[in-house]
């Protein structure tokens, strides 16, 4: 009897607790929480849109970050004061603009996806190998590229590989130097590059919009030349010129690159959608009305009819004109090389942001060629994208300055605003142990009002201010960082 | 369950039976005294109990202790009793008059509590008020009644010690601010409410964004004040660990009042209030204004084209609207007025006792169109179904009515309202649009763009105020059952279950016609509808009992009680805006929607929780409490929390060895030790969700990703507080005082909150921002409190008692969690403090800049060295002060001290200016009776903190098109210019004129005269001839004087600690108006 009453109660207090247990497990109405989430492929292959779609999300921001401080752009009276200030390179840890979060918050879901796939591989079985891996390799390439953008951005940057899945997490990683951050998006970038998927998706937009073989090379070969590795460049964009997927567009359609985009020319752009409310950030931030940003007067001289012979890029194409001497940035506006047709409706927001296309490569190779004395290859390409714009050839005498010059300002024509113009000035200023910081200075500071000329040209002739600074609330937030030097008074 | 129905209907039908059939009436008369004085008694229970010891009928005694009682059987017995007193039987004897002699108890006191336990709901702890050795404090409302107090809140105020109470603002039913000893968490401190031992559900939401928060917690204690009984503050950990995680932050006990054994009774009350405005800050009028715009042009861009509006143009067509001299504030104020009917009925029999009251109160706020309503109704009821098994419900309703003016933002950074408005509203605008000739059109003048900027970041406050609305209804009913069933003599078994339901439902309106918009822009004629519906179920299942032996030393006495608690809410919200008219205010009726939203949540707690209480020879104490709470906030390996308290006394008064002591009355001394905790706010917190992105797609896939941080080492913050106290009665209960010192330690406390602002902040390259919350950091509040009662003269016509008490409580952080980011916001910049947080510095300390005056011309404003010799350069030439790399000072601007003497004022010049915590909080006061007439005064004070004034900051810095505060006509002029107390000049955008610094953190040491109360009582052969029980008058006011040397409108501001690092900032709340009230109360 004692002893039966003794199992009785045992198992009470067995049943008692466990059903406590079950009744204080509430989970939120809303969401799904990580128990209940990496089951099947399509959670993996969804973390990983919402990693393509905040990169993307980033447009006007990658825009900014690529011409803000380089010649080609000018803001309007709508421009914020923090983005001002840093037009006009009077930048403080303060300013915004300096925020990395963005990009950390891609970092984040890419590192998701890279480690719970294979979990999930586990779970559904329906989950073969061959996805698992194509699936990963996309969520490196996001990340790399991620990180690529960190370190031409801010130099040394923290390096997370991990995600953030709980708060034991080490959240308060210092900053990683600058090669070793590119050493890993290297070795990453080759390990997957043969498990992206090529050309295989149904449409269109996820064929251009998502990490393909080409997106890798291309990425490879922008790194390789960012660290003046110009053999290993060529490598990677041999590659790409083998691919028959690729060509670049008749001059005739060149503006179909913007409007509808998704050419053939195209290796890799972030998809929009107005229609699906998937809306870009660069018609706002261009549009004739919102007062935004503006071409710079440089670029008026580069593009306009009455100083330049660019037909296919220029004045209608690359900017259009409103008024006497009124232009605004026509790739993301205009639905036709006229200057005039403004794109409509759901259309004004879908505008593609291109990460890569064919001649932004080719120029990459005439680069590197160059560099390695290759004049005459060089030449031939650079050529080449000049008769696809309809303009005449050039003929430069065989030397690296005249060379860099020249691919310099074919890029600035071929590439306006599409966030490349400052990545290309860094490139230059920072080659062969700075050896061009003048030009690069020169370049800077004839964008800014004519009273900060001379104290912003002596401030930048230390190269740890072309770099942001972290901002002011990270580094308090994390003691283990840094400030970049320039910025640390 | 059948069976005894059957037996109870019968046993009824038996009774009632009985009753019908006693024709013969014994009548029995007496008279109650006194055994040592022979004074009579007054409300003596005479009751007649049957064989079976059930109570049969009863009655009480009469002011001159006389009592009549009809007994329905001559064999029954009679026993008399009152608190105080043994009881004792009488001798049946109809045929003369009966007089008792009751004998004083000392000892018998416990028998008589333990009958009367039975009878009421008690508390978790099953333990005699008398006995508790722990730190509470126990004020009786009975005799508050007729003070000129709106909530319980207001009754608290400075009467008990260690408890703060701030008003939360002037207008009507907005709530207090309670802290108990101090801020011991991140986040409001808020003080658990129990009323009838049912705690009032916290509604954890997600969906309040606005700082409605504590205010609606604190409306939970605006129940009908005639209601309340008693209200009891319980301040230790010992004591408050009952209520586990609930009561970390100290519990309010409110007692309402209930149903007593005799005649009907019924209660009527009327009070009327005016309430009054105090003077506001005087500002500028028109003509001043005008002048200050035009000093603020020239001084900043030399020549300039002045503006029409501000330019003597005859010709400009708005030149009506704008030579107005509006004291816009004076607009917007108005006298309230607050009728408050109050009416109840009590009473009962020997087996139901009932308590109903209904209750209206309508007031009108100090600022145009706010008022609010409430009407409440409660009934309680006890049904003794037998000698050993009670019933008893509770049920209560209140509806609450507000009606609020519209706060906009416009382009501000936060919204502002009506009083925030009418203090920088231009005062040359006019409040009514007048035509090119200066007729009046009949509209209100809210141009789209007038001279300080848009029509809707500018709006006209007096327009707002009349054409908005923001309404808001709340609906609150709380039905409590509770069984109690009596097994033996000291053991008895309770079940009680409690509902409670609130439902709110606010509307919003802004009409197009309120605010200067044109058409197309997204807030005309802008409807906002949005509900809020809460619940709860609570069980409690408690088994106590008490002294199972006869012993005359020894006695113990406990319960075991196990709880469940659910609570959960659900919210809509519906957002439109271009209504069709403005008669339309519905948003589900054609507008533009522009945003619909739903929420809901819940969550679960069980506990378990046991207390013993021992008490050997009546003197010597001892009770503990171990409780275990699950709350569902917490995962499966944090789930548990223990919390104990332990506290033992020694009523030394009661040793032998003091018995020969005639001055000491009953005396104790108290230690107790105890562990309380709470739960973080939000109960899925500890979750990492997966949701739909922004878009909720890329090209055609779905895109989830994680938003929040999965919280592995949440745990429970503890809080663990000592406490040593004394209790001393003196002279026969002539004096009586009581001290305490404390000491309260958080740990692991709990950082972040469940808005996104309020988040731990963590690197933003982890991918998110913060985590909703981090356990961590210790913080101690130590402090000691006094209080004395002291009853000076006490005679059949007079009665004069005063009373005091203080408390000082000091607040440190120890330690703060690693990583902590201890700079909240180091932006500095005009009216912008810096946010900072140090170990071993309190909570809500202020930094900035320290203020030295004005400079009297442009030679004084050079740098300076540490001995203030004026720094030069390479050419001799001094160095001028500069704002950072922005600016350099000019004669007129202000000084700030230049810390490290580096010529350049920036972040590394600010210091400590300041602090928010009360060194010293408490009050006083003293009650009067003489004969029929009683008076009655009662002052609050807090000493020792500082107050950054908010509204200075906005109306003194003159470089803005804000109007300023009459102060600024004593602005820096011309060069040279060195006068006392001047203000520096103005100045159109000036970078650093009115930079964050101590020229506006002041003293807020405050005495106030809190109430003043007259009241009189009709006399009993008066009221007899009338035909009532009872009639009494009374005059009060409340807030009549405060003394202080704060220039703002009022010191009273209240810790908001919503962000923990920014509190104690005063920024244009309406402040407590001064309350007049005549109050009337009859008793029939």
């Amino acid at each position: 009897m004692k002893s039966k009453m003794k199992y009785f109660l045992l198992t009470l207090l067995v049943f008692v607790q466990f059903s406590c247990n079950d009744w204080l497990e509430l989970i939120p109405p809303s969401g799904l929480i990580r128990d209940e989430f990496w089951k099947s492929k399509e959670d993996v292959e969804a973390v990983l849109m919402a990693a393509y779609e905040s990169f993307g999300a980033m447009d006007r921001n990658l825009f900014l970050k690529g011409e803000l401080r380089a010649d080609l752009l000018q803001g309007d009276v709508n421009q914020s004061d923090d983005e001002r200030n840093v037009a006009e390179s009077n930048i403080y840890p303060a300013n915004f603009f300096a925020s990395w979060a963005d990009f950390y918050k891609v970092v984040n879901y890419c590192n998701e996806v890279i480690k719970n796939a294979p979990e999930v591989k586990e779970i559904d079985k329906t989950f073969t190998d061959f996805q698992l891996r194509s699936l990963v390799s996309e969520a490196y390439f996001l990340r790399s590229l991620a990180y690529f953008y960190l370190v031409r951005l801010y130099r040394d940057v923290p390096l997370v590989l991990e995600p953030s899945e709980s708060d034991d997490t080490d959240f308060y990683l210092p900053q990683s130097p600058e090669n070793e951050v590119l050493e890993q998006i290297v070795s990453d970038l080759k390990a997957n590059r043969d498990f992206a998927p090529t050309e295989s998706f149904p449409t269109i937009q996820e064929n251009k919009g998502r990490a393909s073989k080409a997106a890798f090379d291309a990425l490879l070969a922008d790194i390789a030349l960012w660290r003046f590795q110009y053999e290993e460049a060529l490598t990677h964009i041999q590659k790409i010129e083998q691919n028959i997927e690729f060509e670049l567009m008749p001059s005739s359609r060149w503006f179909q690159l913007f409007y509808p985009g998704n050419s053939l020319e195209s290796i890799f752009e972030f998809q929009f959608d107005g229609n699906r409310n998937q809306r870009n950030g660069m018609f706002g931030a261009t549009e004739q009305n919102a007062y935004q940003y503006d071409p710079s007067q440089k670029a008026v001289e580069m593009f306009g009819r009455e100083y330049s012979k660019e037909i296919v890029r220029g004045e209608g194409a690359t900017i259009g004109k409103i008024g006497d001497d009124d232009f605004i940035i026509w790739k993301y506006v205009g639905q036709s090389p006229d200057g005039l047709s403004v794109r409509a409706g759901a259309q004004q927001y879908s505008a593609n942001w291109i990460i890569y296309r064919l001649a932004d490569v080719l120029l990459m190779k005439a680069e590197a060629l160059s560099q390695l004395d290759r004049y005459t290859e060089a030449l031939l390409v650079i050529n080449e994208i000049r008769s696809r714009a309809n303009v005449q050839p050039v003929s430069l005498p065989f030397n690296k300055v005249a060379f860099e010059d020249a691919i310099l300002e074919e890029r600035a024509l071929e590439l306006a605003y599409e966030g490349k113009r400052w990545f290309d000035l860094l490139r230059m200023g920072r080659r062969n142990n700075f050896a061009r910081k003048g030009k690069l200075i020169e370049i800077i500071v004839s964008n800014v009002p004519s009273t900060q000329k001379r104290i912003l040209s002596a401030k930048l002739t230390n190269p740890s201010g072309w770099y942001l600074p972290v901002h002011k609330d990270e580094i308090e937030r994390n003691k283990n960082l840094f400030q970049n030097p320039y910025y640390d008074f | 369950m059948k069976r005894i129905r059957t037996v109870l209907i019968f046993t009824v039908a038996l009774c009632s039976y009985f009753a019908a059939h006693a024709q013969e009436k014994t009548i029995l008369r007496g008279r109650v005294l006194d055994k040592g004085d022979k004074t009579t008694i007054i409300g003596a229970n005479v009751v007649e109990y049957d064989s079976e010891e059930r109570v049969v009928n009863g009655t009480i005694t009469n002011v001159n202790g006389d009592f009549v009682l009809q007994m329905t059987n001559p064999q029954n017995t009679v026993r008399v009793s009152v608190i105080g007193y043994k009881a004792q039987e009488l001798e049946v004897d109809p045929t003369k008059t009966i007089v008792v002699e009751l004998e004083s108890a000392d000892v018998a006191l416990g028998e008589v509590t333990v009958t009367a336990e039975a009878r009421t709901t008690g508390g978790l702890t099953n333990i005699e008020d008398r006995d508790r050795a722990s730190s509470s404090v126990k004020v009786d409302l009975m005799d508050m009644q007729d003070v000129g107090v709106i909530s319980a809140a207001d009754a608290l105020q400075g009467k008990v010690s260690g408890l703060d109470i701030i008003s939360a603002s002037g207008d009507p039913g907005s709530g207090s601010q309670l802290v108990i000893r101090g801020l011991s968490s991140m986040g409001n401190s808020e003080p658990l409410i129990v009323i009838d031992g049912i705690p009032q559900f916290r509604v954890t939401t997600d969906f309040d964004l606005s700082s409605a928060d504590s205010e609606d917690i604190s409306n939970l204690i605006n129940i009908a004040l005639q209601d309340i009984r008693s209200i009891e503050v319980l301040k230790d950990a010992a004591s408050t660990a009952i209520y586990g995680s609930r009561g970390a932050d100290g519990v309010l006990l409110i007692e309402t009042k209930k149903g007593r054994m005799g005649k009907v009774q019924f209660d009527y009350q009327y009070k009327y209030n005016l309430n009054v405005q105090p003077p506001a800050i005087p500002m500028l009028n028109g003509d001043e204004y005008i002048m200050l715009q035009l000093e603020e042009w020239h001084n900043s861009q030399g020549a300039f084209d002045i503006p029409p509006e501000i330019a003597y143009d005859r010709d400009f067509v708005h030149f009506y609207n704008y030579s107005a001299n509006t004291d816009w504030l004076r607009e917007i104020t108005q006298d309230g007025a607050t009728h408050d009917h109050y009416f109840s009925i009590s009473g009962g029999g020997e087996k139901t006792r009932y308590f109903t009251s209904f209750s209206y109160v309508d007031e009108e706020g100090t600022t145009i169109s706010t008022r609010s309503r409430r009407f409440s109704s409660r009934i309680n009821l006890d049904y003794f179904l037998s000698r050993k098994l009670l019933f008893q419900v509770k049920f209560n309703y209140t509806n609450n009515f507000r009606d609020n003016n519209v706060s906009i933002q416009g382009n501000h950074w936060r919204a502002r309202n009506v009083r925030e408005m009418a203090y920088i509203k231009a005062p040359n605008m006019s409040v009514w649009e007048r035509d090119v000739n200066g007729n009046y059109t009949g509209e209100y003048f809210t141009p789209i763009n007038s001279y300080q900027g848009d029509g809707v970041t500018y709006f006209n406050p007096v327009a707002v105020a009349l054409l908005g609305m923001n309404d808001q209804t709340t609906n609150r009913l709380e039905n409590t059952f509770m069984l109690q069933y009596r097994i033996n003599d000291w053991l008895s078994f309770r079940e009680t279950i409690s509902f409670q339901y609130e439902g709110s439902k606010s509307k919003n309106y802004l009409p197009y016609n309120a605010i200067g918009a044109d058409w197309l822009a997204w807030n005309v004629n802008k409807a906002e509808e949005s509900n809020n519906l809460s619940n709860s179920i609570r069980t409690e299942t408690q088994l106590t009992f008490s002294s199972p032996f006869e012993n005359e030393d020894h006695s113990v006495s406990g319960a075991l009680t196990w709880l469940t608690d659910q609570s959960g809410y659900e919210w809509m919200n519906l957002q439109g805006n271009k209504t069709p008219s403005v008669d339309i205010k519905d948003p589900a009726i054609d507008p533009q929607i522009n945003w619909i939203g739903t929420g809901s949540g819940e969550d679960r707690l069980i506990s378990g929780m046991g207390n013993i209480n021992y008490k050997y020879l009546d003197r010597y104490l001892l009770q503990t409490i171990l409780r275990a709470d699950a709350h569902s906030s917490f995962g499966v390996n944090n789930r548990w929390g223990l919390f104990k308290g332990l506290s033992v006394g020694w009523r030394f008064s009661s040793e032998p060895f003091l018995s020969g002591t005639e001055f000491l009355g009953e005396s104790m001394l108290r230690l107790s030790w105890g562990v309380s905790g709470r739960q973080p706010s939000d109960v899925y917190a500890r979750f990492a969700s997966y949701e739909s992105t922004g878009t909720g797609s890329y090209i055609l896939n779905p895109a989830i990703a994680p938003t929040s941080i999965q919280l592995n080492n949440l745990r429970w913050e503890t809080i663990t507080s000592w406490n040593a106290g004394l209790e001393l009665n003196l002279f026969k209960e002539r004096l009586y005082i009581e001290g305490d010192v404390y000491q309260k330690v958080t740990n692991d406390i709990l950082f972040g909150g469940t808005r996104p602002e309020d988040y731990y902040k963590i690197p933003v390259s982890s991918g998110y921002d913060g985590l909703k919350f981090l356990n961590g950091g210790e913080m101690t509040n130590t402090g000691w409190e006094l209080m004395i009662d002291a009853r000076l003269v006490r005679t059949k016509d007079w009665l004069v008692s005063l009373n005091f008490n203080t408390s000082q409580n000091i607040n440190r952080f120890n330690k703060l969690p690693e990583n902590f980011n201890t700079e909240r916001s180091t932006s500095i910049g005009n009216g912008e403090y810096p946010q900072i947080v140090m170990e071993g510095e309190p909570i809500g300390s202020f930094f900035g800049f320290r203020y030295l005056g004005v400079f009297a011309s442009d030679a004084d404003a050079v740098a300076r060295d540490a001995e203030g010799n004026i720094l030069r350069d390479g050419e001799g030439k001094p160095i001028p002060l500069q704002y950072a790399d922005t600016y350099i000072f000019k004669g007129g601007d202000p000084i700030y001290e230049d810390v490290n003497h580096d010529g350049k004022i920036d972040l590394n010049d600010v210091v400590y200016i300041g602090d928010s915590n009360p060194d010293f909080i408490g009050g006083f006061g003293g009650n009067v009776r003489y004969k029929n007439f009683d008076f009655s005064v009662g002052f609050h004070y807090r000493i020792g903190f500082d107050i950054i004034n908010g509204i200075a900051l906005q109306t003194e810095g003159m470089n803005d098109r804000n109007n300023q505060s009459k102060a600024t006509l004593r602005r820096w002029r011309i060069q040279g210019q060195d006068e006392e107390g001047m203000l520096p000049r103005a100045y159109m955008n000036h970078p650093a004129n009115n930079l964050g610094s101590d020229r506006y953190v002041e003293k807020g040491d405050f005495l106030r005269l809190n109430n003043v109360k007259i009241g009189y009582e009709l006399s009993k052969d008066l009221c007899n001839k009338l035909g009532v029980r009872r009639a009494t008058f009374a005059l009060s006011a409340r807030k009549l004087v405060t003394f202080t040397r704060y220039t703002g409108q009022d010191p009273e501001i209240g810790q908001d600690a919503s962000n923990p690092f920014w509190i104690g900032v005063d920024e244009a709340r309406t402040p407590p108006p001064q309350i007049y009230t005549f109050s009337l109360g009859i008793g029939f």
